[in-house]
């Protein structure tokens, strides 16, 4: 049953997680020069500031979605035979997009946020020059370009082994009655992913084409809140793909360890059916602030946003827990990340649920609170699973052991990243506004405590990755 | 008072979540058979389950009841009238066609923008943030407030509008009655 990975995309992998821990080092450096600056510890104009914000939002998802992709190709090639050449394309189609967006940004002063929110660039881009705008534009959508091919294939390659998305995501079993188990974890997770996000970047195409086409002829415009629509669906729904694809990586690395079978029964393929339609649905919730939007859209915003919470909660965290319970698991750097990692994503699903309700949304929407969640579920969720892969991957391929020093940067990096989002958090409990370079003097303090916690956890970040660059010598020899 | 709900809110439910992870930590060592670990949890998951969506129903009667898209306050007091006050956001300044109120006025802010999109958020005295709305070109976005306190209020940009998005700020004062300016 289980076939082995091709090696050229093993080796793939490799490239992957090279430029996810190397990048994720740069873009928590600039994440703490930021903090550092809120927080009146050193000066950058504002001008830095906000194209620093810019690079450190885009780098971030990049970040989360290499991984996460590394992750879903790595385990997918388990279950079914995948032709490596569409995931070194997608590799390289996101850092030629990767290259323009940082040119864009630190050549041509691009600052206008990685939501490049209708029609700021287009304003921008008449007092700056077009150069920035229109790099940063078809830089994001190469990289969108890359993963809609890779999804084309994934999909046509699921429908060739299952029948069909709806037979991967297991609508048999839970509308035919079929008996047993459906397919595995980790296809059922990756139809999720195909559905979903090709419909996030087929929106984002759409909304920067608009864009461009609106810089160089701007005689052509757009209704601005149906970009902002399209925005969203993208942006929400990408940074969720992010997730689902990692959250592959749960399922595989604690079922091994614990040597319990983590099944798709009825239970699990619900919770993924229901993960598929909601996370599709509930973009609104960036919109509630916008009256204009039909408000029964907006109460699904709210409704749905909560349901979104329950298939995580009850079925793969819970599960999570289920199988970790009296199992006499081993815990190293892999499982105790993943581990901690579904707390992480919980932990953040909290606050962000909290925030779409309406009412809190009216006095905390832009407030630090929505990068205190965000933070949580990506920093000590999705960047989690991903370092914990990273060790995983040395284990498994190579021969890479776990030591005390691994506990420690462990230890280090979520006491830290704690420090990180309660700073955030506790921020937007203040009504402190997010995305702004200068802070006033009542915010100070928790931008001092943000920036000293960054400080750690870049530390931390580093001893992880010279771990994993120096246990992937032994990959090589294996291979 | 919501961001303080908020706040509690998400300690206590991430305190129980922490509890939760902690415990079975504390029990991973130990082992015994799967089967009847999934049978007992698949039972406990029920109530669970009910529990949560228990509470976020409750949540959702809670608050769905009260949302500030249209003025009901405004109607539920018919006696006073709702002061309207055209707000317009631009690179980097507001626009209003009013910026001093007293005591008790119920306004009716209509926020729109002239270039791209900004963020309208009305902060009290205290730097708290009480209501806010968007301010889009090309449409115009109702919100109320009832000003119950004195003081020097400020409008803070919340959509980030490029290099100037901080700097967005306007006073407004809100005198007591019968205060200095109405000179009664
Ligand atoms: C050392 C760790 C990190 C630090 C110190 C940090 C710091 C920051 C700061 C200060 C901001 C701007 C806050 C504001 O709006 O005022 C920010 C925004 C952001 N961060 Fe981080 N961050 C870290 C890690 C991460 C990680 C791991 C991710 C995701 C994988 C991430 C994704 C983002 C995103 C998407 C934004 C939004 C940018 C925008 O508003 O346009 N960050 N971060
Ligand atoms: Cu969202
Ligand atoms: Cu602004």
């Amino acid at each position: 049953m289980e076939s082995s990975i091709h090696p050229l995309a093993k080796k793939t992998v490799i490239y992957y997680l090279m430029t996810t821990s190397i990048l994720l080092i740069f873009m928590m450096i600039l994440g703490v020069i930021m903090l550092l600056n809120q927080g009146e510890m050193i000066q950058i104009s504002p001008e830095w500031f906000y194209k620093i914000m810019t690079a450190h939002g885009i780098g971030m998802v990049g970040v989360a979605a290499l991984g996460g992709t590394s992750i879903m190709w790595y385990f997918l090639s388990k279950y079914i035979k995948l032709r490596p050449s569409i995931f070194l394309q997608n590799f390289t189609l996101s850092l030629i997009g990767i290259i323009l967006i940082v040119i864009a940004i630190f050549g041509f002063n691009f600052s206008d946020a990685w939501t490049f929110l209708y029609p700021l660039p287009a304003q921008s881009a008449q007092f700056y020059g077009v150069t920035g705008p229109l790099l940063f534009l078809f830089g994001v959508l190469i990289l969108g370009v890359g993963y809609l091919i890779m999804y084309a294939y994934l999909a046509a390659r699921l429908i060739k082994e299952y029948g069909g998305l709806g037979k991967s995501l297991g609508w048999d079993y839970i509308f035919r009655g079929k008996k047993g188990y459906g397919p595995p974890p980790a296809v059922v997770a990756t139809t999720m992913v195909v559905i979903t996000n090709s419909t996030a970047v087929i929106a984002g195409a759409i909304v920067i084409i608009g864009s461009i086409i609106n810089i160089l002829i701007p005689a052509i415009s757009m209704d601005p809140m149906l970009a902002k629509h399209l925005t969203y669906a993208f942006g929400h729904v990408f940074c969720n793909a992010t997730i689902y694809m990692a959250v592959i990586a749960v399922y595989e690395v604690l079922s091994h360890y614990t040597k319990r079978p983590w099944k798709s029964n009825k239970a699990f393929l619900i919770a993924w059916n229901a993960s598929t339609l909601f996370t599709l649905m509930i973009y609104t919730h960036h919109l509630l602030m916008d009256f204009a939007v039909p408000t029964w859209m907006l109460i699904i915003g709210q409704v749905f946003s909560y349901a979104n919470g329950l298939p995580v909660m009850v079925v793969t965290a819970y599960g999570a827990l289920m199988i970790v319970y009296r199992s006499g698991i081993k815990w190293d750097f892999a499982s105790s990340l993943l581990f901690l990692a579904m707390f992480g994503w919980v932990a953040g699903a909290i606050p962000a649920i909290i925030d779409a309700t309406i009412v809190v949304n009216h006095v905390m929407h832009n407030t630090k609170w929505v990068p205190g969640h965000f933070h949580t579920y990506m920093g000590m969720g999705v960047i989690a699973m991903i370092l914990g892969f990273m060790y995983y991957f040395n284990k498994k391929e190579g021969s890479m052991k776990h030591n005390h020093f691994d506990t420690f940067s462990i230890a280090l990096y979520f006491t830290f990243f704690t420090g990180i989002v309660g700073s955030f958090l506790y921020a937007g409990s203040m009504s402190t506004p997010r995305r702004w370079a200068v802070h006033m003097p009542e915010w100070v303090l928790s931008d001092q405590i943000g920036a000293i916690s960054g400080i750690f956890v870049v530390l931390a970040t580093v001893l992880i990755t010279v771990r994993f660059f120096t246990g992937l010598k032994g990959v090589g020899k294996t291979t | 008072m919501y961001q303080m709900i908020a706040l509690y809110l998400t300690i206590f439910f991430e305190f129980l979540l922490a509890l939760a992870f902690a415990f079975v930590y504390g029990e991973s060592k130990r082992t015994s058979e799967y089967g009847p670990i999934q049978t007992k949890g698949y039972k406990i998951r029920k109530y669970y389950f009910f529990a949560l969506v228990a509470t976020m129903g409750i949540a959702t009667i809670l608050t769905l009841d009260d949302l500030p898209y249209h003025s009901a306050h405004a109607k539920e007091s018919a006696t006073t009238e709702t002061k309207v006050v055209e707000v317009t956001g631009l690179q980097y300044y507001w626009e209003m066609s009013e910026d001093h109120f007293t005591i008790g006025d119920q306004v009716e802010f209509i926020v729109t923008a002239g270039d791209v999109t900004h963020g309208f958020g009305l902060y009290t005295e205290d730097l708290e943030l009480v209501a806010q709305t968007q301010a889009m070109p090309g449409y115009e976005n109702s919100v109320y407030y009832t000003f119950e306190e004195p003081g020097t209020y400020q409008i803070l940009c919340l959509e980030y509008c490029s290099v100037g998005h901080h700097v967005m700020i306007k006073e407004i004062v809100v005198e007591p009655k019968g205060g200095v300016e109405n000179g009664e």
